[in-house]
């Protein structure tokens, strides 16, 4: 019973890992039904720009906890925001725009150009930028007091503080998101604008700025989750993004495309699925080499069988 | 076009300098010519050794042949003024328009390529400077000169024997290029090379004789390809036993075959598949389980011909998996499903090791040593000699991948002109309607993604032997990309755009070493600014080009005019069509 | 120009025969009921006219005869056989349509569009196409041959190497036609087939339609355009808020009090052309 609840511990916290990346999947396609390969790459620029703020902060090593947990770690959050969401922007604006009207193979193959565009970049050129380590390997991600391989003990499990963080962060972030769509004017835009573009520019909504702010929003919090991957796995690289975008979009296609709450209920089933998996699955195909297997699996069960998700109704006739 | 109307000064102000742009032009290219009397570069490590004067090596014979007819474009018009057959025949202003920018694009790649091979631009010599100068004075000439009207040679009436002479030659001189681009060493002979082919074949286009080439293979379709496959099977003569070259030739040749199956799924129907790659590998795995390798999973070694078979059949099986659940729902989510399924198929190779699975595969360090090749006791491994030219092992593969790209080049061709080919443009345009009218839309999308998977399935079969040894890492994501970029650069939904744009992305990172770091990073450039510039790739398929270009009402008049002028290429069977009138 | 044979089905039955027979279809989206109980019933032969306001749900039910909406309740029996409720099985049943706002292949030549409504009616797969067995290149050749004599029924015949988006309006509209009659319908039904015409070319197509029901097809026209419905139709059914307030031979619904009051009440009333949500 106790392996139960530490699995489901570890989870819930990779889930949540996975539901703050899923989120900008969810929010770009509920607008401009556009699968963004690339937010995974935007998620690994978060990282970085977390790790390169910290960095320039003049890489803090001894700190005490009160210093590092409210000094240096927002500072890493905001540093990997502005890194992520710039450029997210750019990409919208220089790649994205200009294809509104395209037929859909077009964005859709754009989006592919982009995502590996952004990984070769990082990986030539990260190291490039002075002061900052050669990133053609992992990078060490830098060590929180107080969060770094700290972890609280309820009996026989475990709790590492990095998923206390992680899930933490999620439910900050949750309902942020919550009083930005449901109480703030671009909100409401945004929620106009996915139901009907047309009348929503008719209706006098910018919907240049509503896109724009959904990739925003997207691109902020995969930076939350870059930096809770640095102090989850303790290292970063410039491949991280690969494999978490596909599984946050598992996870949002899991939870209903195109919806908010979907992606952070889809990211925590798929969590938990995926480390269940290995411990429950007897034999071979229950070793850790075949979680990602059992993820996207979960993937293809979905489509056949519940193609709008768990909390979806609609929109997937709209794609 | 449109690019170059937007930088160039109001048409009407330049109606004066018509005459001197003419003359300017010509003297440039004179003097392009001029240059050769002089070195390039005292060093001789720059491009193919170009410190000669008055000797020119291969690539300056190259630029003195576009010269020379960059100066008769410039020319003519001075001397024949009044409009006539011969005025009319070729767009001559359009085209020394084009030669005009070309000899200046490839004169300065000539001086930067001598600039970094020798390490400054110190090191050329006054005849490079020279060819700089007159590029730079025929961009000049080339920029002030009006456009032509359309040329009329395309429409000339040409006998068969002129016509069939034509493509010959053509693909004579293409089997030549082809043959010595391979041949060149240096990265700088390699990349002058590309733009001065590159150059030569858009002035060509533009002067209006690649419309009349077209007429020529448009009227001889059957000669055309038998003849494109003749020049491709001389080939490996040409090599003279050069087993590096022929490796890469075959390379390409496996390349293109799988981009061509990717053609179908995205360039036909336009559906997403970026787990292709992983339809390639599951081919290769399983030809190489059953070529008899002390390393596969077991000892049955049925005939090639039945391993062929196989291969193909267990990749359709897999897209069928991937793709029933998925096509149902969206076009979007079988590009991310196919993207899944392609890290599943290299997690479960590599798991397939004995340790966290079944042993099949050994895990990451694949199966090795897949014996070569032997169909009906020939040898594929064994050199042979030809005509007394010694045929190596590389060669028989390219023999045999020829053959391969021809079954899948039929396949193509021959489902786009068919009741299917049109259901599946029917689909691209408007999916409700095409159900709406009877058409099985979700049948169809199947059996192009599974049809797809078993072409690849086939040549995985072929690579795997090639190869030797089937690893996993041999069929990543990035390599999907990889295939994509070779369909959008060279064009969705043709045969021959896949050809060319497989043959450069593949060659470039071969002959370019420096670049290989730089290759998926510009690769993925390429997409982006493919898709926002050139959709339709480099040769459009011109219903293609008509959806990625919606609002261009002039194109679609000019395609629908090449629609009635060449019988219409695709729909209906022209044959067919030819019997009822 | 050639007469187009009619299919053998629709001129064997002598004594005209209830070919569509629509009961008590009902279709709801959430809490809005588009379609209410509404019975129809067509027989060979006959052209049978679907009037009403905007939103009075014409559009709706066209689109639960013809299989892209599952009706919530009712039953449609067309030729005897219930209907399956998937577009394509309904055109293989015999049952064709156009649509209100044009969709046709824009890219491709008018005689592609209508080989590809000739697509239900020929069998070569794969294999046929890829070796050019003989299946293939008769089917082909019927398949071209039928859609010329289509289009030159339609009075397209000049225009059979024209890419549809390059045609005008009028003729967008005839080109629709003849696709959807190259699936060799028993019934067909027309979407606002005049919306947007001139006299002139609502005359034609007013000719169009007689000529195609007297191949023996029946023929369903939803129009906005009176004159035009009256002119035509053999009978005539008005819809109001998604239900049948009044069905019968023309001139009973044209001085049916209720159908004028039903159109006055609404601003808009005969300005044909807008969207009928």
């Amino acid at each position: 019973m106790d392996l139960f609840w530490q699995q489901l511990i570890n989870g819930l916290s990779l889930g949540a890992l996975y539901a703050l990346i899923a989120v900008g999947y969810t929010v770009v396609y509920g607008i401009v039904q556009l699968i963004n390969f690339a937010h995974g790459e935007i998620f690994m620029v978060g990282a970085f720009g977390a790790f390169a703020t910290w960095v320039v902060l003049g890489s803090p090593k001894q700190l005490s906890w009160q210093a590092a947990i409210f000094g240096v770690l927002p500072a890493m959050i905001l540093g990997g925001m502005i890194a992520s969401v710039a450029v997210a922007l750019l990409t919208e604006r220089l790649a994205y725009r200009p294809l509104r009207d395209a037929p859909r193979l077009a964005p859709l193959i754009t989006a592919i150009g982009i995502s590996v565009f952004l990984q070769e970049f990082v990986r030539l050129f990260f190291g490039d930028i002075p002061g900052m380590p050669d990133s053609k390997r992992a990078i060490p991600f830098p060590t929180i007091t107080g969060i770094s391989g700290e972890a609280w003990h309820l009996g026989n499990v475990t709790i590492q503080l990095s998923s206390v963080f992680t899930i933490g962060a999620l439910a900050i972030c949750t309902v942020f998101l919550w009083f930005y769509v449901n109480r703030t004017k671009t909100g409401r835009a945004m929620i106009a604008t996915s139901q009907d573009p047309s009348t929503a520019r008719l209706m006098g909504i910018n919907v240049d700025r509503v896109i724009m702010s959904a990739f925003a929003v997207g691109a902020a919090l995969a930076a939350v989750a870059g930096v809770a991957h640095g102090l989850r796995y303790g290292n970063i690289d410039f491949r991280m993004g690969f494999l978490a975008g596909l599984k946050a979009f598992t996870a949002a296609v899991l939870g209903g495309i195109g919806n908010i709450n979907g992606a952070v209920v889809g990211g925590l089933v798929l969590g938990v699925v995926e480390s269940m998996a290995t411990t429950f699955i007897p034999g071979q195909f229950g070793s850790p080499a075949w979680k990602d297997v059992w993820a996207f699996v979960l993937l293809i069960l979905v489509l056949v069988f519940r193609p709008q998700g768990l909390l979806g109704s609609k929109g997937v006739d709209r794609a | 076009m449109k690019f170059l109307d937007s930088l160039s000064i109001p048409r009407e102000k330049l109606a004066a300098f018509q005459l001197p742009a003419h003359i300017a032009g010509t003297v440039a290219a004179l003097l392009g010519i001029a240059s050769l009397v002089f070195p390039w570069s005292y060093s001789h490590v720059a491009l193919d050794d170009v410190a000669y004067a008055g000797a020119p090596s291969a690539l300056q014979f190259n630029y003195l042949g576009l010269a020379i007819f960059v100066a008769v474009l410039f020319a003519v018009p001075l001397v024949v003024r009044k409009p006539g057959k011969l005025r009319d025949a070729v767009a001559w202003n359009t085209g020394a328009k084009f030669g005009g920018i070309g000899l200046f694009v490839v004169g300065l790649v000539a001086v930067l390529a001598i600039g970094l091979e020798t390490g400054g631009l110190v090191n050329v010599d006054p005849g490079g400077w020279i060819v700089l100068v007159a590029g730079i004075l025929a961009l000049v000439a080339g920029l002030v000169l009006d456009p032509s009207p359309a040329p009329s040679m395309g429409k000339f009436k040409t006998p068969r024997v002129v016509q069939i002479l034509a493509i010959a030659l053509g693909l004579g001189a293409v089997l030549m290029a082809a043959a010595f681009a391979l041949s060149l060493d240096g990265a700088g002979a390699f990349l002058f090379y590309l733009v001065f082919a590159g150059v030569l074949a858009l002035t060509l286009v533009r002067t209006g004789v690649f419309g009349w080439l077209a007429q020529c293979a448009a009227d001889n379709k059957q000669v055309l390809v038998l003849a494109a496959f003749v020049a491709a099977f001389v080939f490996p003569f040409t090599q003279n036993g050069s087993e590096a070259n022929m490796s890469i030739a075959t390379q390409v040749l496996i390349f293109s075959a799988t981009a061509l199956g990717l053609n179908i799924v995205v360039g036909l129907v336009g559906l997403l598949d970026l787990g292709y790659i992983a339809f390639l590998g599951a081919g290769a795995f399983t030809a190489a389980t059953l070529s008899g390798s002390v390393y596969a999973a077991t000892n049955w070694h049925p005939p090639f011909i039945v391993t062929v078979l196989i291969s193909g059949t267990v990749a359709s099986i897999l897209g069928l998996i991937i793709g029933t659940p998925t096509l149902r729902v969206s076009g979007d989510y079988l590009a991310i499903v196919t993207l899944a399924f392609g890290e599943i198929f290299r997690i479960t190779m590599n798991n397939l090791d004995g340790t966290d699975g079944p042993r099949i595969t050994n895990g990451s360090n694949g199966i090795n040593n897949v014996p070569e090749l032997s169909l009906l006791g020939f040898n594929f491994g064994a050199p042979h000699t030809l005509l007394g030219v010694e045929i190596g092992r590389f060669a028989n593969y390219f023999w045999l991948m020829l053959v391969v790209l021809a079954v899948i080049m039929v396949v193509f061709v021959n489902l786009n002109r068919s009741r299917i080919g049109r259901g599946w443009v029917a689909i691209r345009e408007d999916e409700l309607a095409a159900e709406a009218m009877g058409v099985n839309t979700f049948g169809l999308k199947i059996l192009a993604f599974a049809g797809g998977a078993f072409l690849a399935g086939l040549a995985g079969a072929v690579k795997a032997h090639h190869d030797v040894s089937v690893t996993p890492d041999q069929y990543v994501f990035l390599e999907s990309a990889f295939l994509l970029a070779a369909v959008v650069l060279g064009g969705m939904g043709t045969v021959l755009g896949v050809l060319v744009g497989a043959t450069i992305l593949k060659l470039l990172p071969e002959k370019l070493r420096f670049f290989s770091d730089y290759r998926l990073l510009l690769f993925g450039l390429l997409l982006v600014f493919m898709m926002r510039f050139r959709p339709e790739g480099l040769i459009a398929d011109e219903r293609r080009q008509l959806e990625f270009h919606a609002e261009d009402e002039e194109l679609a008049e000019e395609v629908e005019e090449d629609l009635i002028n060449y019988h219409d290429h695709y729909n209906p069977d022209a044959l067919v069509k030819e019997e009822l009138k | 120009m050639t007469a187009v044979a009619a299919t053998p089905e629709a001129s064997a039955a002598s004594a005209p025969s209830v070919l569509l027979d629509a009961k008590n279809v009902t279709m709801q989206f959430g809490g809005l009921r588009a379609v209410n109980d509404v019975s129809m019933e067509v027989k060979s032969g006959e052209i049978i006219g679907l009037i009403g306001p905007n939103g009075a749900g014409k559009t709706t039910f066209f689109n639960c005869l013809t299989g892209q909406y599952k009706p919530t309740a009712g039953s449609v029996i067309f030729d005897g056989q219930p209907l399956p409720p998937k577009p394509r099985r309904v055109v293989n049943a015999g049952m064709a349509r156009t649509f209100q706002n044009i969709r046709l292949f824009h890219n491709m030549t008018a005689l592609e569009n209508v080989m590809v409504g000739r697509y239900c009616r020929t069998k070569s797969n794969a294999l046929d196409a890829v070796f050019r067995l003989p299946r293939h290149r008769r089917e082909e050749r019927e398949a071209t041959e039928r859609s010329l004599e289509l289009l030159a029924f339609v009075g397209l015949e000049k225009q059979a190497d024209t890419l549809s988006r390059n045609l005008p309006y009028g003729d967008q509209r005839r080109l629709e036609i003849a696709r959807a009659l190259a699936t060799d319908p028993k019934l067909l039904l027309l979407d606002e087939p005049t919306a947007g015409m001139n006299p002139q070319e609502t005359r034609e197509a007013e000719d169009l339609i007689f000529r195609i029901r007297d191949l023996g097809l029946a023929v369903l026209v939803i129009e906005h355009d009176m004159r035009f419905i009256f002119n035509l139709c053999d009978r005539v059914y008005c819809l109001v808020r998604g239900e049948v307030l009044v069905s019968g031979p023309g001139e009973v619904v044209q001085n049916d009090q209720r159908v004028i009051e039903a159109y006055i009440g609404q601003p808009a009333v005969m300005d044909e052309g807008n969207a009928d949500a």
